[in-house]
C-alpha cells in the first residue's frame, strides 16, 4: 500500500515516492480537474495538500508531466500570484534545470520576486535551498539569518540553519540554532533526540576540550533522556542514551578531573550505569518485537532497528571479551 | 468483538422495543378500564402507573444498549503525551485504525517530523539525483514487491 498523500514525502525511501508517483495519473482523473470556489462547492482542503505533495514525488522521480498537471490545477484555483504556487513553479523548474546557467535563470527569477515582495516566505526559502544545493552555502546561510531576522518563529527555518551549520561541521552554531527549534517546540521528541545526537558529535569531534566535552556529554545525556520522558519507546532516544552512557562509562574508566560548572556536570557513575542497562533492556525488547512483527510494534523503521542491533552486539562482543 | 458489541446491542435494543409495546398495551387497557369504571361509578381515582415489570424492563435494556455501544467503540486515544508519542512510535499507521481498518484521517505521524525533513526547503536536484542512483542500481526491481 502506498502511503498517505497527506503527509510529506520529502524523507520517503525511493520505492515509496515511486509508488506515489505511479499513482498520480489515477489520483488526476479521479479528482476534478476545476473546484469552483463558492460555498457550495465540495472542496477538500487535503485535496491542495496531496498536489503539492504529489508534485514532489513526481518530481523525484522524474515524471514531470505530472507535475505539471497539479501545478496547473493549483493555479486554477488560487491563481499565478500565490505565494506556494510561485514557489511550487519555482521548484519545477530547478527540476528541470540541465546546467548551472538555467539554475541561476531561476535564482534571478526569485530575486524578481523578492525584489517586488520582500516578505514572500515560501519564495525566499527556495532561493536559500538553491543556493545551498549549488553549494553558495556562505549565501545561503546569510539570507537564512536575512529570513529568520524577520520571521523568527520559523521552525523549520531554524532547522535548516542547524542542518547548515553542522554540513559546514559548525557544531556550537548548529547546537544554538536547535536549541531555538527546542524553544517553540519543547514537546518536539525528535528535535530533542537531535539536539542530543548534535552534542554527542560535538563532544565526540577532535578538538574539544576535556572541560568542554564533558559539559556537552551531560547535555547530550540529558537531551537522550528527555525525548524519551517525552515519547514511551522511542528507538532514537534509546540509541542516543545506550551511545553516550557507553562512551561516558569507557571514559570515566581513566580518571578525568571533574568541572566546577554545576548545571552541566555528569550524574553519578551508577546512575549512569543504571541508565545504560535500561537503554539496553529497551532496546532488545524493541528489536525483539520488531523482528517479530508483532502486533502493535510495526512502527520502526526496519534500517534503525538493524542499526540498534548492531550497537547491542557490538556490546555484546566486547563484553565478552573483557 | 464487533460481533458480540452488535448482538448485545441489538439484545437489548429488542428487550427495549418490547418494554415499550407492553407499556403502550397496558395504558391503553389502563384508560379503556378507568373509562368503564368512571361510567359505573363517577370516580377516577385509580393511579395511573406502570406495573414495575415493564420499568424494570426498560431499564435493564437500555443498559444493555448501553454496554453493547461502549463494548463497540474503538480503544480511547491516549492521554498522556508520552504514551500517545510511544504509540505514534512504536505502532505507527497500525495504531491508528478505525473499524474498518483505515488510518484515521487526522493521524499523521510525528507532526514535529516537518523540522526535521524541512518540506520547503528541499533540494529537488540532489533528490532526483539520488533516486536515479536507486534505479539504477536494481532498486527499481523491489518496487514491484
Amino acid at each position: 500500500m502506498a502511503p498517505s498523500l497527506i503527509r510529506s514525502p520529502v524523507q520517503l525511501p525511493p520505492a515509496e515516492a515511486l509508488a506515489i508517483s505511479q499513482q498520480a495519473p489515477a489520483i488526476l482523473q479521479s479528482a476534478p480537474s476545476a473546484v469552483s470556489s463558492s460555498i457550495l462547492s465540495k472542496e477538500k482542503s487535503e485535496l491542495w495538500i496531496e498536489y503539492e505533495n504529489l508534485i514532489l514525488s513526481c518530481l523525484r522521480t522524474g515524471d514531470e508531466r505530472a507535475a505539471h498537471q497539479c501545478l496547473d490545477r493549483l493555479v486554477t484555483r488560487f491563481g499565478e500570484d500565490n505565494e506556494r504556487v510561485l514557489a511550487l513553479r519555482g521548484l519545477i523548474k530547478e527540476a528541470e534545470a540541465q546546467n548551472n546557467g538555467e539554475l541561476e535563470k531561476v535564482l534571478k527569477e526569485y530575486e524578481e520576486i523578492l525584489s517586488k515582495n520582500d516578505s514572500n516566505i515560501p519564495i525566499m526559502k527556495r532561493r536559500i535551498a538553491l543556493l545551498r544545493s549549488m553549494g553558495r552555502v556562505s549565501d545561503a546561510a546569510s539570507a537564512l539569518v536575512q529570513l529568520l531576522d524577520f520571521s523568527p518563529t520559523d521552525l523549520e527555518a531554524w532547522s535548516e540553519l542547524s542542518d547548515l551549520y553542522f554540513s559546514q561541521g559548525l557544531y556550537p552554531q548548529a547546537i544554538y540554532a536547535m536549541e531555538e527549534v527546542l524553544v517553540l517546540a519543547p514537546n518536539a521528541w525528535n528535535v530533542h533526540a537531535r539536539l542530543g545526537e548534535l552534542q554527542y558529535m560535538a563532544a565526540t569531534a577532535s578538538g574539544a576540550g576535556n572541560g568542554a566535552y564533558q559539559k556537552q556529554m551531560a547535555e547530550a545525556l540529558k537531551r537522550f533522556s528527555r525525548s524519551i520522558e517525552l515519547c514511551d519507546d522511542y528507538l532514537r532516544g534509546y540509541y542516543g542514551l545506550k551511545l553516550v552512557t557507553k562512551r561516558i562509562l569507557k571514559d570515566s574508566a581513566k580518571p578525568t578531573k571533574q568541572t566546577d560548572d554545576g548545571d552541566f556536570s555528569l550524574p553519578d557513575t551508577r546512575t549512569i550505569e543504571r541508565l545504560n542497562e535500561l537503554a539496553t533492556a529497551k532496546l532488545a525488547e524493541i528489536i525483539r518485537h520488531s523482528s517479530a512483527n508483532d502486533r502493535g510494534w510495526r512502527g520502526y523503521n526496519a534500517a534503525e532497528v538493524a542499526a540498534a542491533r548492531e550497537l547491542l552486539s557490538e556490546d555484546a562482543s566486547s563484553d565478552i571479551k573483557r | 468483538m464487533t460481533i458480540l458489541s452488535k448482538t448485545i446491542t441489538a439484545f437489548g435494543g429488542i428487550l427495549l422495543a418490547h418494554a415499550c409495546y407492553s407499556a403502550q398495551e397496558h395504558s391503553a387497557l389502563h384508560s379503556l378500564r378507568v373509562a368503564t369504571a368512571a361510567s359505573l361509578t363517577s370516580s377516577s381515582t385509580v393511579a395511573n402507573s406502570l406495573p414495575i415489570d415493564v420499568v424494570i424492563e426498560t431499564i435493564v435494556a437500555t443498559f444493555i444498549i448501553l454496554l453493547g455501544l461502549v463494548l463497540g467503540t474503538r480503544p480511547l486515544r491516549p492521554i498522556q503525551w508520552r504514551v500517545w508519542a510511544g504509540k505514534i512510535e512504536r505502532e505507527g499507521e497500525d495504531g491508528f485504525k478505525d473499524n474498518n481498518g483505515e488510518v484515521n484521517k487526522d493521524y499523521m505521524g510525528n507532526p514535529f517530523n516537518f523540522i526535521e525533513s524541512r518540506p520547503n526547503f528541499v533540494d529537488i536536484r540532489k533528490q532526483r539525483k539520488e533516486f536515479a542512483e536507486w534505479v539504477r542500481t536494481g532498486g527499481g526491481g523491489q518496487s514491484t514487491r
